[in-house]
């Protein structure tokens, strides 16, 4: 904690890391995005909302940060799940699997799109099961509700919905591995002598600890989504107010030369984004508050 | 992608892949390279890498300089086109006495590479779909705005037309643009926003209704209604129906639709021709602005007027694009193609037209989507 202006530290080199830190900020993150917000200013906060405020721009970003919370919202559960059987058990292959889920870091998004595109069009792998099974199973259950299922998954929402989750994993595993490292077994053994069951172990002592690194997770999968175009294109069918992303409008607006339209739907997510950010932190902070520093 | 040339090595390699940011991928990949060099080593071997990272910054255009380069930026569907066209045009330059030129080219969607030349890429030459795009290029002052006088047939030393790749037997019975708008008709059509070829397609589509005395804004929201994937560039869309299997009929270049013919295999699908089309003229010129000397000059213009020549007509017809000059084309390649009534963009008022009334903000296309 720091109290007064700078606390003195006993560790040196103090200047010299801030020093760094602050220009590295400047030069890679605050001056593109000063650069956009100044383009925003100078186009004028009404244009700016008459470019944002179209039945179109709205529909893309509802779908963009939708399906990011989605996205985010299954990666946080399987991603706390596959940490938690990585950082537990130990079983062949382990470290393999350990592995296999920095993937998605890896491999260009480009490529990741196409791969899951091939796969999940109807007449790839996993579309062809869609398209067989699924669908006439779905239709059979809930036609009698007016929901009707099409079985193409690629091209549609649920397409885009893949892409994100894939490109989203690993932020939730890398940061939710170390913690569960951290906790020990004792701890869990103390809550069974006190007469916790296994359930209420996990619900009030276990989650508890995990909960603020699994939102950092959550946050950084939701952010990543959010701005994800690469794999998406492929994927998703990229029509206007059905399956059209914020960033392919952005694209498509830069397309027509039209700088300023650009900049204001950046803009437009970048609010956005700050503002879902802001309200996760809030979200941590008092869940840190509620359960002690961890 | 084009060969790299031997002495250069990657470093010619700019030819890029679909869109403008995967080019700018490439481009950062490079620079990534050098980059990382320098990171995390010792102080002498740090030096040793800067100086090295320098070298390697001057040395690259003094190699280049010894030799002329020519960078020309295309769209999507030429890429088999130039690269026979590359090939036979540095022979025939080598013949004639000249150094070996290193000879780029980059595909993409049309606006995208149009854009990318605006926003500084050193393209000398530009060959893309559409007039429009280069008009956009003109626009800027990168050339002159009376480009498209400067080379005979509008400076299209080819010229193309739009036509329906169908599925083999063809299940739906699609004979005519009136068929696309039926209930359960799927089209495949790229993004007029980001594709030229597509706003061939829009505007073939307009023709066919205001000749068949329907109301072509409605017709073309019928028929965009139909359209279930909107890729971004030409090759992206014949991907999506050739190989994802979906949609029942592709709007394609007749170029690409023979292409697509040739290398997929002709039992999988048909070309149906449809009764009024248009004549897609895909436009060359030289970017003046980005003409460095003299000899480059010369270099450029040669290549530009190399792809009027019997030899290189000869390759035009042979990669399924119509030409004007038959003398040296095999008849066969020639004998392909059917008459058919083809309007032309003259019909619409010229591009500057057409673009700002159908294709620029709150035109036609974007109506269709704002109008539900």
């Amino acid at each position: 904690m720091m109290n007064g202006f700078v606390a003195k530290s006993p560790m040196p080199g103090f200047r010299l890391g801030m020093g760094i830190t602050v220009t590295m900020l400047s030069i890679v993150v605050l001056l593109p995005i000063g650069a956009l917000l100044l383009h925003g200013v100078n186009f004028g906060l009404s244009n700016t909302w008459q470019v944002v405020n179209t039945e179109r721009v709205w529909n893309a970003l509802f779908l963009s940060f939708r399906l990011a919370f989605f996205a985010a919202l299954f990666n946080l559960i399987t991603g706390t799940l596959l940490a938690w059987v990585l950082a537990r058990y130990e079983f062949p292959g382990r470290r393999i699997v350990d592995a296999i889920v920095d993937l998605p870091f890896a491999l260009p998004t480009a490529v990741a799109g196409i791969a899951l595109t091939a796969l999940y069009a109807p007449n790839g792998l996993f579309g062809q099961f869609a398209k067989n099974w699924l669908a006439p199973i779905g239709n059979f259950l809930f036609s009698p509700f007016g929901v009707e299922f099409s079985g193409r998954i690629a091209y549609t929402q649920w397409g885009i919905l893949i892409a994100l989750i894939f490109v989203g994993l690993p932020f939730v595993v890398r940061t939710v591995q170390p913690v569960i490292g951290e906790i020990e077994r004792e701890v869990e053994e103390a809550s069974a002598t006190l007469g916790a069951t296994r359930f209420y172990t996990i619900r009030r002592v276990i989650l508890p600890m995990l909960m603020p690194a699994a939102l950092t997770g959550f946050a950084l999968s939701l952010a990543r989504a959010v701005g994800e175009y690469g794999s998406v294109i492929f994927i998703a069918g990229n029509i206007p107010n059905k399956t059209e992303i914020a960033p392919l409008l952005i694209v498509i607006r830069l397309e027509e030369f039209n700088y300023d339209a650009a900049g204001a739907i950046g803009i437009a997510m970048l609010l956005i984004s700050f503002s879902m950010l802001l309200v996760i932190n809030l979200i941590q902070i008092w869940s840190r508050r509620r359960i002690g520093h961890v | 992608m084009n060969r790299p040339h031997p002495k250069l090595g990657r470093f010619t390699d700019f030819s890029a892949d679909m869109t403008a940011g995967s080019r700018a991928m490439g481009q950062d990949c490079r620079s990534d390279d050098l980059g990382r060099a320098g990171a995390g080593a010792r102080p002498l071997r740090r030096i040793l890498a800067a100086a090295l990272t320098a070298f390697a910054l001057v040395a690259t255009p003094q190699i280049a300089a010894a030799q002329d380069r020519l960078l020309n930026v295309s769209y999507d569907p030429t890429r088999e086109l130039y690269r026979a066209i590359n090939d036979a045009f540095v022979e025939k330059w080598v013949a004639d006495g000249n150094a070996r030129p290193a000879i780029e080219t980059s595909h993409g969607g049309s606006g995208a590479q149009a854009r990318a030349v605006v926003d500084g890429l050193k393209a000398q030459v530009v060959t893309l779909a559409l007039g429009a795009d280069i008009d956009q290029i003109a626009e800027r002052g990168l050339l002159p705005e009376d480009w498209q006088t400067r080379l005979p047939h509008n400076s299209s030393p080819y010229t193309s037309t739009i036509v329906f790749l169908v599925r083999e037997g063809n299940p739906k019975g699609l004979k005519d643009w009136g068929d696309l708008v039926n209930d359960g008709v799927e089209v495949i059509t790229p993004n007029p926003k980001t594709s030229g070829g597509a706003r061939w397609n829009y505007l073939a589509a307009w023709a066919w209704a205001e000749k068949n005395g329907q109301d072509p804004k409605e017709f073309l929201a019928k028929l965009f209604g139909n359209v279930p994937v909107l890729d971004t560039g030409a090759r992206g869309s014949t991907t999506t129906f050739a190989q994802r299997g979906i949609g029942d009929v592709l709007l394609a270049w007749e170029n690409e639709a023979y292409l697509a013919l040739e290398e997929l295999g002709e039992d999988q699908f048909e070309i149906v021709v449809p009764s009024v089309s248009i004549l897609t003229e895909p436009p060359v010129t030289i970017v003046d602005k980005n003409i460095e000397n003299d000899s480059q000059r010369a270099l450029a213009q040669a290549y530009l007027d190399y792809l009027y020549s019997p030899e290189a007509q000869a390759l035009i017809f042979k990669h399924f694009y119509r030409g004007w000059d038959t003398s040296k084309a095999d008849p066969g390649d020639v004998a392909r193609f059917p008459e058919l009534d083809l309007v032309t963009i003259a019909d619409f008022g010229g591009w500057k037209k057409a673009q700002a009334e159908h294709f620029g903000d709150g035109g036609t296309f974007d109506q269709i989507y704002t109008a539900k």
